[in-house]
Order: structure tokens, then C-alpha cells, then sequence
């Protein structure tokens, strides 16, 4: 791990490397291209220690204005329990909005923050067992800001999630930092790495959980793009059965007009 | 009535000739007299590949142009118009504002610029 993280600090400080793509696990604020209106597939593959969960999403975000975006995630669910078949279905639907707060734009380098809410849906079924959704609604309300120039990329987002029906209520933060591996001029392919952690604290059970995520990206042209990321579990307090193992991500993001 | 045939087909075959030759000649000479104006347009805030291809996007729609060469690392964008269709400074810079980036200088010349590559 200390030779990958030596490795990622020696890409930020190489220089004659050029350009990058929105992070994987964390918001991006910049809502432009393949980030504007568009389409984002992604298949999340969990293991945990009593069950194999796939999740495949699919997100449609849409620019109303340069500053403002509203989309929707329908999400796919299928899970796979010890000595049990799998079931599967649709899962708890969400849309969500993003309004810019603050931008400062710079020679080639920009920083950004967003207010971000996001509302789901208990729409995924919950006679299941086990179950497909939720059986919740989840209210999200949060910033995303990111520092991006053309050698390297830092983001963050982080916010509060309320839940119903007596559920805990959490606090979620994410971080990403991205640079790119290819040496390139616009608008040649890029081939991009992030290291990202993503958080999840939940206040009534104390539960704490942090993700390390090392991922991939590569843009072989200015209207697709595919990444890949892999999140190990380096914090899993308070968490006493069907611990996470790991998690694998492949997605791509496609740019409609 | 062969030869008539013939005689008429060589005809029409050489006026064909003549017409394309002047119109060829004629083309050329709209091309030399035709002045261009170069435009290097500072662009704020363009610091990924993916968001600049929507601002090249942008300028492809402006008319006139047909090119739109893009600086990422100079944070510029060089775009050319006939001078009859030479954009204002202000709908350039209204166009990088809709794109969701910041307009920095921008500046017309007759002559094409020199890019930091070619020197």
C-alpha cells in the first residue's frame, strides 16, 4: 500500500502530464461535458461475508443551465445470500439536483463548489428476503468542491443523509485526488488514476465505515469514457456481522449532445 | 446525321471545358481576394479535456468558422472567420459565460498567430 501511495504522491509532482476526467466514487463540481448532459452506467459488484450483492445504475444528469443540473439513478439490485437463489430488481429510485454556489476560474485550472441534494425513493421491494430496497426515503443535502487544473484533480464532497421510519441518520464524506498517466495534448485519449476514501458515520448505531479506492479511468475520445475502482475496507467500527470484503466498480459515461 | 452528331457532342463537350476552367479561375480569385481574421480568445477556467471539448463545441456553431484549435495548457482557444462574418468581443465572450467558463482577452488580428508548437 505504501508503494502505491508513493506512487500516486511521485504522478502529482511529475510534470509534463496534462489532463484529467471527473473522479470515480466522489462528485465532481464541474458539470461540462461527459459530467453535463449525458448518461452514466455503473456496475458495483459487493462482497460482504453473508452475501454477494451486483448493483447496476444507471444516471441521467441534465444541464437546465451551466450552473444548475437535476438527473435521476435507476438502479438495478441483485443479491445473492449464502445457500440461498438470487433475487433481483429494481431498487430504490433517486434524483437529485446541483447548483453551483462559487466558481473561480483561472489559466487552465479551476475550483468549484456545489450545493448538492439528493432525494430517495423506497421504490425497490421489501417482501423480498432478503430484501431489494430500502424500505426507506433518504434525504441528502450536501457540497461537492473540487480544485481541478490540467496536472491534477481534488475533490470532495460531503453531507448529511435524514432517513424515515426511525432509521439512523448519517453523515457520509468522500475524497478523491486524480492525475493523469498520459503524457497529451487536447484532445488526445487519456488514461487517468484516482485515489479516493469514502466515508459513512452513522450517528444512532455509531457505525463507522471507510473505503480506500484506487481506480482507473481512460477517455479514448471526447464523448465516452470507462473507469474501473476498487474499494477495501480500512475502517469498519462497530459493525459486528456481514462485514464488507470488498467492492469492485466498472462503469462509462457517455456524452449525448 | 453521324458526323452532324459528332460535331455537336465535341461542341457542347468544349463549352463544358470553357465553363469549368472560368469557373475554376473565377473560385480562385474569390479565395485570394478573400481576407480572414484570426481571433485568440483567452478562456478561463477550461482545465480538463472533457470541458473543453464544450467549448470547442461552442465555437464551431459561431459563423464563419470551421476550425477551432484548442490550447489547453495555454488556457486559449484560436478560432478564424471571414472577415465579413468577424464576431463580436462581446457574443465571444457571451459564448464562453453560456459554456459555463470565464472570458479572459480576446484578440482580433489579419494575421494567423503564432502557436509556442510551431516556434
Amino acid at each position: 500500500m505504501k508503494i502505491f501511495i508513493a506512487l500516486i504522491l511521485l504522478l502529482f509532482f511529475k510534470t509534463n502530464v496534462y489532463g484529467q476526467g471527473p473522479p470515480i466514487t466522489v462528485e465532481t463540481p464541474v458539470m461540462l461535458g461527459l459530467e453535463g448532459n449525458g448518461i452514466r452506467t455503473f456496475g458495483k459488484f459487493i462482497s460482504k461475508e453473508n452475501v454477494n450483492v451486483y448493483v447496476q445504475s444507471i444516471a441521467f444528469p441534465y444541464n437546465l443551465t451551466t450552473k444548475f443540473q437535476v438527473g435521476v439513478i435507476f438502479p438495478f439490485k441483485f443479491i445473492t445470500s449464502k445457500n440461498s437463489n438470487t433475487i433481483g430488481g429494481f431498487a430504490d429510485m433517486t434524483v437529485f439536483a446541483k447548483y453551483q454556489l462559487y466558481k473561480k476560474d483561472g489559466k487552465a485550472k479551476t475550483f468549484r463548489i456545489l450545493g448538492f441534494v439528493k432525494q430517495t425513493f423506497s421504490t425497490g421491494k421489501t417482501s423480498s428476503t432478503p430484501p431489494i430496497g430500502s424500505g426507506i426515503s433518504q434525504t441528502y443535502v450536501g457540497i461537492v468542491m473540487g480544485k481541478l487544473s490540467i496536472k491534477k484533480g481534488l475533490y470532495a464532497n460531503f453531507g448529511y443523509n435524514i432517513t424515515n421510519n426511525n432509521s439512523s441518520d448519517n453523515f457520509l464524506y468522500n475524497f478523491s485526488a486524480g492525475a493523469p498517466l498520459l503524457s497529451h495534448k487536447y484532445p488526445q485519449r487519456q488514461l487517468n488514476t484516482y485515489l479516493e476514501f469514502n466515508g459513512n458515520y452513522e450517528f444512532d448505531s455509531k457505525v463507522h465505515s471507510v473505503f480506500i479506492s484506487p481506480g482507473l479511468q481512460f477517455i479514448p475520445g471526447s464523448r465516452i469514457l470507462f473507469e474501473t475502482s476498487f474499494q477495501i475496507p480500512i475502517v469498519q467500527n462497530n459493525i459486528t456481522t456481514n462485514k464488507t470484503n470488498y467492492m469492485v466498480s466498472l462503469g462509462t459515461r457517455f456524452l449525448l449532445n | 446525321m453521324k458526323q452532324i452528331i459528332k460535331s455537336i457532342a465535341k461542341y457542347n463537350l468544349s463549352v463544358l471545358l470553357i465553363c469549368f476552367v472560368f469557373a475554376l479561375l473565377t473560385n480562385a480569385q474569390v479565395n485570394q481576394t478573400q481576407k480572414w481574421v484570426f481571433i485568440k480568445i483567452e478562456v478561463k477556467g477550461m482545465a480538463c479535456p472533457y470541458c473543453a471539448f464544450g467549448m470547442q463545441k461552442e465555437f464551431k456553431k459561431v459563423a464563419g468558422v470551421d476550425n477551432v484549435e484548442i490550447k489547453l495548457e495555454e488556457g486559449l482557444v484560436y478560432i478564424s472567420t471571414p472577415i465579413s462574418q468577424k464576431p463580436t468581443t462581446e457574443s465571444l465572450k457571451q459564448i464562453i459565460i453560456d459554456a459555463g467558463f470565464t472570458p479572459g482577452g480576446i484578440i482580433f488580428s489579419e494575421k494567423a498567430f503564432k502557436h509556442k508548437d510551431d516556434e
